[in-house]
């Protein structure tokens, strides 16, 4: 039934192009929220390594804090959620959206409203932020490419805050 | 910009992630019915309010989700040392 309904975004997806950055709304993913004490219960429930650090990637899955970790992985893959097991595996696929800021420009684009030192901030690295009062999830998905997860009420408001520091960059 | 170092993320960021969550090391009572009034009260409702040192919870809300302790000077309003939720006053 929800399969043939129209499916709503809370930003425009048309791409916006400036000099020498793009901002783009990602296409639909399925996101999970893994929670465990013990990261080794999570290892065996997924059969994959779980990144140690927080702050690094491994693949698909983020960490983000000392129990917490993010999955991003295409629309309809198998995840599963271990019932019974002391942990959380939780969809969250709905919660955000992701604006890929990609480009040469793109870090000082970021940088207009969040405190991180992207130049600091290495390719493959992933963190919980903020951008001005909003919060993000940054993803430094290659050295011009990053990822801004961003729960859906305040994507239209990120997206006109990124869009108005790429069209100003000069 | 004020940066506060995380124990959790071991890394310096800024003061925008954080938020202030009050004195740290004030355990609650083992057994609340047992106290007098007085004594709840001052557990609920009386701090320390010292002038320099002074022991503080943060919580790095815009990150890694942790409450951890600080040490900061009142007036100076430098960190002195931070560490992790559980380990012994410093």
């Amino acid at each position: 039934m929800s399969d043939s309904l129209t499916r709503a975004e809370p930003v425009s997806s048309e791409p916006f192009a400036a000099q020498g950055v793009t901002i783009t709304l990602a296409p639909p993913m399925a996101r999970l929220s893994l929670r465990a004490r013990d990261r080794a219960t999570l290892e065996d429930l997924l059969g994959r390594k779980l990144p140690a650090k927080i702050g690094a990637t491994a693949g698909e899955i983020a960490c983000l804090g000392p129990d917490e970790w993010l999955l991003r992985s295409a629309q309809g893959a198998a995840i599963p959620l271990g019932e019974g097991l002391p942990l959380a595996v939780t969809e969250i696929s709905e919660r955000a959206v992701c604006l890929i800021v990609e480009g040469p420009r793109a870090a000082e684009v970021l940088m207009a409203g969040c405190p991180l030192d992207l130049e600091l901030f290495a390719s493959g690295r992933a963190t919980r932020t903020i951008f001005e009062t909003v919060e993000i999830i940054l993803i430094r998905s290659g050295e011009n490419r990053f990822e801004v997860e961003v729960w859906r009420s305040f994507a239209p408001w990120l997206q006109l805050a990124l869009t108005t520091a790429a069209a100003q960059l000069r | 910009m004020l940066l506060i170092h995380c124990p959790y993320c071991d890394e310096q960021r800024a003061e925008l992630e954080f938020a202030y969550a009050g004195e740290a090391h004030i355990a609650r009572p083992d057994d609340p019915a047992a106290m007098s009034d007085e004594d709840w009260q001052y557990y609920l409702f009386v701090r320390a309010n010292p002038r320099g040192r002074h022991h503080e919870r943060w919580r790095h809300t815009h990150g890694c989700g942790r409450f951890f302790n600080a040490v900061r000077d009142t007036l100076s309003d430098k960190f002195e040392v931070t560490y992790k939720a559980g380990e012994p006053r410093r």
